[in-house]
């Protein structure tokens, strides 16, 4: 029941509408304990033909009053108790969200995303239903239980209320013990189903071979065989829940039958009226529920306090990544200042980084080339922060970058990652990310820049078409000029390109390092690349390997080493001759 | 907006017929399910009976014999007795009717995938296909499971209740049925009303979800760019107006659910109360029947509480069923056998005639493609990413329709050879060796029970597989993971040709694989590659040229075309598209090349 405390918080927050929502449920099921008392006084009335016209009347009057009372408690309490469960979703989700929106890049490489979807969805709505259903139940059974309990021995007969209620917990019981097996049952069911999830996802993964090997037909034999034992296990679910219905049926009826046999000997005797009787098995069928719902809470409070626990530790953790206490809110703006001694990733033994030293002054461009794995994300990655540095200092302007705040920082520098994000949203939207207010002028400008203006006009909707999960797919090249012409926007300080030219033809290459040029004069570019023609320019190259410097220089010094660079130059040459066509050499 | 709503509901019914076509299979179990159905409802029925008539007959007239109450007794407790049981039998019945459906469903989709196209497959993302498979065909079982049952169930039970009525007392009962257009307008109320609300809250549930994931994929993004605060509005509305749409939910189920319901109840319990108060002014009333009745009545809401409540689950279930019934109507099947000439492959001559081929229709990946690769020669493609020599393969395995152009075997068209002889005969080694989740063995033969351990055995021993098998702890029984991730690649490819070389194909089609491998796996990959190709017709593409430098013959294709054709010294000769490639993967200079000659 901890949930119900931990949850206590919010039970404040909204104490109101629980207060009244407990109170009205309660005025509820206080109100349902009289049609059932009317039914007593007018079965005797009819037996003993002393009700009169208007007496009937008066009690039908009762019976309407008492019925449209009842509706608007019901309407009440609904209301606020399952209107204020879905606030507390509402709240929860909210709270992840802006949680995930500071945790550091570290955390979203450790956690599977689905995983944490299933945290911001199943997890909220087992705490919303604890926090709705589960009151609801832990209300009702307690006090409805407990108010037809009281009435029927107060106002009936409490020595028949105590022999008819014998079998009760029986009931109790077994569906306790139903409920056990079921969830055991169930458990293996859900096994069982995504055990066929996943030979559904290896078929379809694998349909290439399936087919080069005529292993259809030994596919769909497998399938049925893992289906049926989705169905074997399913059936076995079914034995059990099929049980609680007739369970129940069969020992109120015992209930009923108790409640009549000793009820006639009371009525016999006098002690009782006929009418007693009929409204006693009336409130008989009214403590169904509450039992019931005594079984359900159960399942409800657990699931719920488990999920709860989930969610509570994913919003106990820390980002790794915060501003230091003094850190500056000026936007930091200079000479860029790279000594590492040495970097690794948090957990991970071998060192990524070692020994890279550089200055690029305010204005130049810098390239970075090397092998994959060589470190060149990485390097550009650590002047974002997304990974702080414990042997080492960036600097830029002659300031830490761990000296003025995440937000300043990130106010210098614009980034062109490596895999392109777009969002689901206009071209335009996508454009103007960074900066929402940007006219269309400004963000048909950075498109020319990124040579993807034209591209853009050829779609149907031009800058309004609706690009990501759900829109227009684009190629790899287009997604990269978006995201260029994204980072251009922002105008910034600092703008890194991390192997973002390398889905755009040689020519458009050109034209986009071009527009560079003219358009960040006075500003720094930080470019990596598999092309080394991307970097061409440069007004520094470094040759990354294995996480060092091999070589250094522009362009010129780096072809006269005859190095690594200018092997690989000589190399790109002829590849690009080959994917022309040959050239016609 | 109307006519939408209306073309949908055409569709629902459609639907509802198809879903319920399948109980056909399952006739004579259905009946049976009915009839314990209708005992167990009988004997519900029959239970307030007995209660009336030891109320009117025997202690209202205080009349006790002992030997006619213990029968009524045994009477009463037998009736449960047997509702109890048959209810369950009925249950369980029902569902077991229910879930074979499903799996024959389920089967019936799987079945139609396996025999769909490749065409089908790059159009169709796999995880939506996966979906369709298991989560839409779940949801139509609980459309069976839960909701057919139920409300054949609370039919069969709020007529059996109603025939008792009219059992004990014909004025009433019909009396009574004026409850039902009450019930049924608030039903169809309802329905109209949730389902609106229902389908807002679902478009904003799968918002809410798309806007999170995508969040979380470009959190990197969001916060390179300062735009936290934006987006955390952005999800915040999103979250408020899913909230809204719930609440809206919420109101209308306070509104018409369990209190308008139980509202009705009290209609019924007044009229009940009305009728014998009535009659009591001038008549002596059967208190028995009042009980009765009322007894019924209180029954009569559990049916019509439960009906109310799976709307929605149906509601769901239809859009399931609908979007399952479109991908077994898929037209988009793959090239089967046409005639039946039953052609075989003898000695596996293989001829391409003029073949021109495209995937969507538009742009053409293959032009004019002629060539012949004689019995046991080499052809190797060779060419840049996108030059359309896995557009070859997919064809010459038939996994697209061949529109321009022949492609023959020995002679015969690619159309006259069976499936089975086609697969039989050709073996293809995939670039991406896929792996099953099972064991070494199982890999190798797959579902070819025919091949014995000893051919297993000898197909991993042809190709160097055995010297890391037998090193294996549990050797040709060792599991293999999902997607075989405990092996290396190299690992992994050989095993691929272990599995090709088990069926003993007359042609070989090789997609080399471009990822490198460890040098050590590397060598035992070439060499096992080499005797693979002695003495079959083999196809092959290429990417290192280092490796097809014996093939008698070498295409070189560039934007779907053969620009170059011959031997690698002829080719080498021409100083062409081949040569330049040569060059880029043997260095630096120009030395090499001309030391290869």
């Amino acid at each position: 029941m901890h949930i119900f405390i931990d949850l206590w918080w919010f039970f404040k927050q909204e104490r109101l509408k629980y207060g009244f929502g407990i109170l009205f449920l309660m005025l509820s099921s206080f109100l349902s304990m009289i049609p059932p008392y009317v039914v007593g006084v007018l079965v005797d009335s009819i037996r003993t033909r002393s009700l009169t016209p208007y007496g009937l009347g008066m009690w039908i009057l009762f019976l309407i009053f008492i019925g449209i009372i009842y509706y608007f408690t019901g309407y009440i309490w609904r209301q606020c108790i399952f209107g204020s469960s879905i606030i507390l979703a509402y709240q929860l989700r909210k709270s992840l969200y802006k949680h995930f929106t500071r945790l550091s890049p570290n955390f979203f490489q450790k956690r599977r995303i689905g995983d944490l979807m299933a945290h911001s969805t199943n997890d909220v709505n087992a705490v919303q239903v604890a926090a709705g259903e589960g009151i609801l139940t832990l209300i009702d059974s307690v006090t409805m239980g407990g108010m037809v309990i009281v009435t029927m021995s107060v106002f009936i007969n409490w020595k028949l209320t105590l022999i008819t209620l014998l079998p009760m917990p029986i009931m109790a019981v077994l569906t306790m013990y139903y409920g056990n097996l079921l969830h055991k049952r169930f458990s293996k069911a859900q096994a069982a189903f995504s055990d066929l999830n996943d030979k559904v996802q290896e078929n379809i993964s694998g349909v290439r071979v399936i087919k080069a090997f005529g292993e259809e037909e030994a596919q769909i034999k497998l399938f049925r065989n893992a289906s049926k034992d989705v169905v074997q296990k399913n059936i076995a679910v079914a034995k059990i829940d099929s049980l609680f219905d007739p369970t129940i049926t069969f020992i109120v009826a015992i209930c009923y039958f108790l409640a009549l046999i000793f009820g006639a000997t009371y009525v016999v005797h006098g002690s009782m009226t006929i009418g007693s009787l009929t409204s006693f098995t009336l409130y008989l069928g009214q403590l169904i529920w509450p039992m019931l719902a005594f079984g359900f809470l159960f399942n409800i409070v657990e699931r719920g306090s488990a999920s709860y626990d989930r969610i509570r530790r994913l919003l106990a953790i820390k980002p790794e990544i915060v501003d230091q206490p003094n850190a500056s809110d000026q936007v930091p703006s200079g000479s860029l200042d790279y000594s590492i001694h040495h970097f690794q990733y948090p957990g991970s033994q071998a060192s990524v980084l070692s020994e890279i030293n550089f200055t690029v002054a305010q204005g130049q461009t810098l390239g970075i080339v090397g092998k994959t794995g060589a470190g060149k994300t990485t390097l550009l990655r650590l002047l974002l922060r997304e990974f702080d540095l414990k042997d080492g200092q960036i600097k830029i302007g002659g300031t830490s970058i761990r000296d003025v705040t995440l937000n300043a920082l990130r106010s210098a520098i614009g980034y062109v990652p490596q895999d392109h994000i777009l969002f689901s949203a206009t071209i335009a939207e996508n454009i103007a990310f960074a900066k929402p207010e940007a006219s269309q002028e400004e963000v048909e400008r950075v498109a020319k820049l990124a040579s993807i203006h034209e591209d853009i006009l050829r779609f149907k909707e031009g800058y309004g078409t609706i690009v990501g999960e759900r829109g227009v797919t684009l190629s790899g090249g287009q997604k990269q000029r978006i995201s260029i012409a994204r980072a251009l926007l922002a105008d910034p300080e600092l703008l890194i390109f991390d192997d973002s030219l390398s889905a755009v033809d040689a020519r458009t290459e050109v034209a986009i390092l071009q527009a560079l040029k003219t358009e960040r004069k006075n500003k720094t570019t930080l470019i990596s690349a598999h092309r080394l023609s991307a970097v061409e320019h440069a007004d520094l190259i470094i040759v990354l390997e294995a996480g060092q410097i091999a070589e250094r220089g522009t362009h010129e010094q780096l072809l006269k080493k005859k190095g690594w660079y200018a092997e690989m130059y000589a190399h790109q040459q002829l590849e690009s001759l080959v994917s022309e066509g040959g050239g016609k050499a | 907006m109307n006519e939408e709503l209306n073309q949908e509901s055409h569709s629902g019914r459609q639907v509802i017929w198809r879903l319920l076509s399948y109980l056909k299979f399952f006739k004579k179990k259905t009946l049976i399910a009915f009839i314990v159905l209708l005992t167990a409802t009988g004997a519900d029925v029959l239970g307030p009976i007995v209660m009336k008539i030891f109320i009117d007959d025997y202690l209202t007239p205080r009349f006790f014999p002992v030997r006619p109450l213990m029968l009524l007794a045994a009477a009463f407790i037998g009736l449960y007795a047997v509702s109890a049981l048959f209810n369950y039998y009925q249950v369980i019945s029902f569902q077991r009717i229910a879930l074979n459906i499903v799996q024959m469903i389920r089967v019936e989709v799987f079945s139609k995938v396996q025999h769909l196209g490749l065409r089908f497959f790059d159009q169709t993302p796999g995880g939506s296909l996966v979906s369709r498979i298991t989560n839409d065909t779940e949801t139509i079982k609980d459309l069976y499971v839960t909701v057919l049952s139920t409300i054949v169930n609370s039919t069969v039970m709020m007529i059996g209740i109603f025939t008792g009525m009219f059992f004990l007392d014909m004025r009433l009962a019909f009396i009574c049925l004026l409850l039902m257009p009450f019930l049924l307008v608030l039903m169809w109320v309802y329905r109209k009303l949730s389902s609106k609300i229902y389908r807002v809250t679902r478009v904003k549930l799968s918002q809410l979800n798309a806007k999170l994931n995508e969040s979380l994929q470009g959190m990197s993004m969001i916060q390179a760019m300062r735009q936290e605060k934006r987006l955390r509005n952005e999800f915040g509305h999103i979250n408020s107006e899913h909230k809204m749409a719930l609440l809206q939910s919420v109101r209308l189920n306070s509104l018409m659910l369990r209190s308008a319901v139980y509202s009705v109840y009290l209609i019924g319990l007044m009229m009940i109360l009305s009728f014998f108060g009535i009659q009591s002014f001038d008549h002596v009333v059967k208190i028995g029947v009042l009980y009765a009745f009322i007894n019924y009545l209180d029954r009569f809401f559990d049916p019509i509480n439960q009906i109310m409540q799976q709307l929605t689950i149906f509601q769901q279930a239809m859009v399931s069923a609908e979007r399952v019934f479109g991908l077994l109507d898929d037209h988009r099947t793959a090239p089967v056998q046409e005639g039946n000439l039953n052609a075989a492959v003898r000695e596996g001559r293989i001829e391409f005639k003029d073949v021109t081929f495209s995937y969507d229709g538009q742009t053409d990946v293959l032009k004019h493609i002629s060539f012949t690769a004689n019995p046991g020669e080499t052809v190797a493609l060779v060419g840049h990413t996108g030059s359309g020599k896995s557009s070859i393969i997919n064809l010459l395995m038939r996994f697209y329709p061949i529109e321009r152009g022949g492609i023959y075997i020995d002679g015969e068209p690619l159309t006259a050879f069976s499936d089975q002889e086609l697969r039989r005969r050709i073996g293809l080694v995939l670039q991406d060796s896929f792996m099953f989740v099972g064991n070494v063995a199982d890999n190798i033969r797959l579902s070819h029970h025919q091949i014995t351990d000893e051919q297993v055995k000898a197909a991993a021993e042809f190709v160097q597989a055995d010297q890391f098998i037998n090193k294996l702890p549990h050797q040709y029984h060792e599991p293999v993971g999902e997607r075989g991730a405990t092996f290396s690649s190299g690992q992994r490819q050989l095993l691929s040709f272990a599995r090709t070389m088990a069926q003993n194909p007359k042609i070989l089609v090789l997609d080399e694989a471009t990822a490198s491998v460890d040098t050590e796996t590397e060598e035992a990959i070439q060499e096992a590659l080499s005797k693979m190709r002695r003495g079959r017709t083999t196809i092959a593409i290429a990417h290192r040229l280092s490796t097809i430098q014996d093939a008698d013959q070498i295409l070189v294709l560039h934007r779907g075309e053969i620009v170059e054709r011959g031997t690698h010294q002829e080719l080498l000769k021409k100083g062409g598209l081949y040569y330049k490639m040569y060059q880029l993967q043997h260095g630096k200079t120009g030395d090499k090349v001309s030391s290869a000659h």
